[in-house]
């Protein structure tokens, strides 16, 4: 056995990891953004001038709302697409099914920035959509509209983060047992009715939480809006950026980033309620 | 009428895991599977069920010919092995779950949920999720699931597998009498001979993918017609033996006449003798007498096993069991006694 003492330096061990790289960064960000800035300096005093400062900003808010819904459309487009590709994948069987497994999972190990930019080389005006396009015959010479706007933000997040909604799909599917599907056909549902009624029910809680990757990958999202959106599309995650990047107003960034954090964090405390009520 | 199994095979690529089987089960009946783990009862109750397509042969039922059926088109219902209950539904949601893909309407649905949980004891259950059920009560459901939509067919993956013995014992009964209330064709798949003894009007024994025999449950006890089937049921004494073409089977135990109405051609055969047909001491008249040695003497309760060794084979055992008052005549091991075999009490078993 170990003694109590033991226990809780044990205990205190186990916990400075996630301490000192999660809670003290977290922390120090939160009190940043209640300090204000002064001739270039910070001062180190507490007020909530930063966020009066925010709320005020038709602006700010206005950049956040429509941030809001572009994520939420990268969401309902990533659902969308990766749904029906991790339902797909399920019905495989044996070697196929790996094989497509990890052909769309693949992209989760590579290069952020590589595929941002694989991405504006499909949709920019020399590119693959534009040249398929101009040969086919829908176009008759390469357009512009595929890049740097809201829409380019739009389909390249959703398109980047699919793998993120494929894979927690694919598992709560896996989870499913095969005897469920056939139990349900047994008492005289056919696959559409099985799929309403057990399929889709029981993978509720991966769903809800490839829907959440979807969301809030985007929210904090700043580099693709930056590549791909050029000066139209301009996101709440940008915003931040520039406070701390180019305005450098680090106390106000810091504000702008809590309230984004604060969001985030609502975002996933209300899936996980959705996910709660779905499983008994 | 029934259903109906015309020479059935099915194969995984090369292997064939069931031989063309041809099988018929009348409406009505309690038709039991029985057979070793991987002698392909499961593969049977899913080629009805229509999980799997048959890789030869004709499934029918009454008139029409459902090899080529979908599953949710077939009149059957199946109690699944691991009971296969949804579990984000209620105990009501499942036991309605067939009746509302029917499109009954709800106080239809409830009724009907109410009044066949009432039949399988679950009344007062129904708002609870599986989750929340023990192994029994789960049981339970997937069978009032499986009887609400008052299929033609029953099939069951061994119902009572995970169950202990009391609970099992109870449910065998129980599934007994159901059957005879709601009067349909049960096809019940087990690994366990006593229980397929006892609750089945007819047995087919399955080995390596084919099947062994088919008969009533007094059939296959007293009369196994295979090797496997004298020996997949427990205790018979199997006694190697030479049928010599005048009615008579010579073995080391000596020559005895073969039980009337056997074929009489001149073979190699087996003796089949269950341990509560050797009969010791006094003998009716045409008895075959073998003196023996009792080996060892095992008190079972009601029964007690001896485990004789014939003077004239030592290498042979009988078992033998005796009611065990009958025990109390002093039969110690170490005791020399008269064992006798009625030729009526022999089954002749052919050896392939
Ligand atoms: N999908 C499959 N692919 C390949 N072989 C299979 C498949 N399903 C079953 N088999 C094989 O078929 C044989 C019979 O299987 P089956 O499930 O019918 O056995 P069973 O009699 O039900 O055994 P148990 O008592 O263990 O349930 C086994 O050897 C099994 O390995
Ligand atoms: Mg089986």
């Amino acid at each position: 056995m170990v003694s109590l003492p033991e226990r809780i330096i044990l205990f205190m061990l186990v916990a400075a990891g996630p301490f000192l790289l999660i809670v003290v960064p977290i922390g120090a960000f939160l009190a940043m953004s209640f300090f204000r800035m002064e001739n270039q300096q910070i001062v180190h005093d507490l007020s909530l001038a930063n966020y009066a400062a925010f709320f005020s900003s038709w602006t700010y808010v206005k950049t956040l709302l429509l941030t809001l819904w572009l994520c939420a459309e990268v969401t309902l487009i990533g659902l969308l697409i990766g749904y029906p590709i991790a339902y797909f994948i399920w019905r495989r069987s044996g070697r196929i099914r790996t094989i497509l497994l990890l052909l769309f999972v693949l992209p989760l190990f590579m290069s952020y920035i590589v595929k941002i930019f694989t991405m504006r080389s499909i949709l920019g005006l020399n590119g693959f959509l534009n040249q398929i396009l101009v040969a086919v015959g829908i176009l008759s010479e390469p357009s512009q509209v595929f890049l740097y706007n809201q829409n380019a933000i739009l389909f390249t997040m959703a398109v980047i983060f699919l793998p993120f909604v494929i894979l927690p799909i694919y598992l709560s599917l896996e989870r499913i047992p095969r005897s469920l599907v056939q139990a349900s056909a047994d008492l005289g549902a056919d696959i559409g009715t099985t799929f309403w009624h057990v399929i889709l029910p029981l993978s509720a809680p991966g769903t809800i939480a490839g829907a959440l990757f979807a969301f809030v990958l985007a929210l904090g999202d700043f580099i693709t809006p930056q590549m791909v959106g050029g000066a139209n599309g301009f996101t709440f995650g940008r915003v931040i950026w520039s406070q701390f990047g180019l305005a450098y107003n680090w106390p106000f960034g810091a504000a702008l980033g809590t309230v984004l954090l604060a969001v985030a964090l609502l975002a996933i405390v209300l899936g996980g309620l959705a996910a709660q009520r779905q499983k008994v | 009428m029934g259903l109906s199994l015309d020479a059935v095979s099915k194969s995984y690529g090369a292997q064939q895991v069931l031989a063309p089987t041809t099988l018929q089960v009348a409406d009505g009946e309690f038709m039991t599977i029985l057979g070793p783990s991987g002698s392909g009862k499961t593969t049977i109750l899913r080629l009805v069920g229509g999980f799997t397509r048959p890789t030869s042969g004709r499934i029918g039922f009454g008139d029409a010919d459902i090899t080529g059926m979908p599953a949710h088109q077939r009149p059957f219902n199946t109690v699944f092995q691991d009971y296969a209950l949804f579990p984000h539904m209620t105990v009501a949601a499942n036991i309605g779950y067939g009746l509302m893909v029917r499109r009954q309407t709800k106080p239809a649905i409830a009724a009907k949920v109410g009044q066949t949980a009432e039949i399988v004891g679950l009344g007062g259950l129904l708002d609870r999720f599986p989750s929340q059920l023990s192994g029994g009560q789960k049981q339970r459901v997937a069978l009032a699931r499986a009887i609400v939509c008052e299929p033609k067919l029953i099939l069951l993956d061994e119902p009572l597998a995970a169950l202990d013995a009391e609970l099992r014992r109870q449910m065998q009964f129980f599934l007994k009498s159901l059957q005879r209330q709601i009067a349909t064709t049960f096809l019940f798949v087990t690994h366990d001979q006593e229980e397929a003894i006892t609750m089945s009007d007819r047995i087919v024994v399955m080995s390596a993918g084919r099947i062994e025999q088919v008969g009533t449950p007094k059939d296959i006890y007293y009369a196994p017609r295979t090797q496997f089937v004298a020996g997949f049921f427990g205790d018979n004494n199997l006694i190697p033996g030479h049928v010599t073409g005048n009615g008579m089977v010579t073995t080391a135990l000596g020559t005895m006449p073969i039980p009337a109405e056997t074929d009489r051609r001149e073979r190699d055969v087996m003796l089949a003798i269950r341990p509560e047909k050797v009969l010791l001491g006094a003998a009716g008249s045409g008895s075959h007498q073998v003196s023996c040695r009792i080996d060892d003497v095992t008190f079972i309760g009601a029964i007690t096993q001896l485990r004789l060794r014939p003077a004239a084979a030592p290498d042979q055992v009988l078992t033998v069991k005796l009611t065990s008052d009958r025990t109390r005549l002093g039969l110690e091991s170490g005791t020399v006694v008269s064992a006798s075999l009625a030729p009526g009490d022999i089954a002749l078993v052919e050896v392939s």
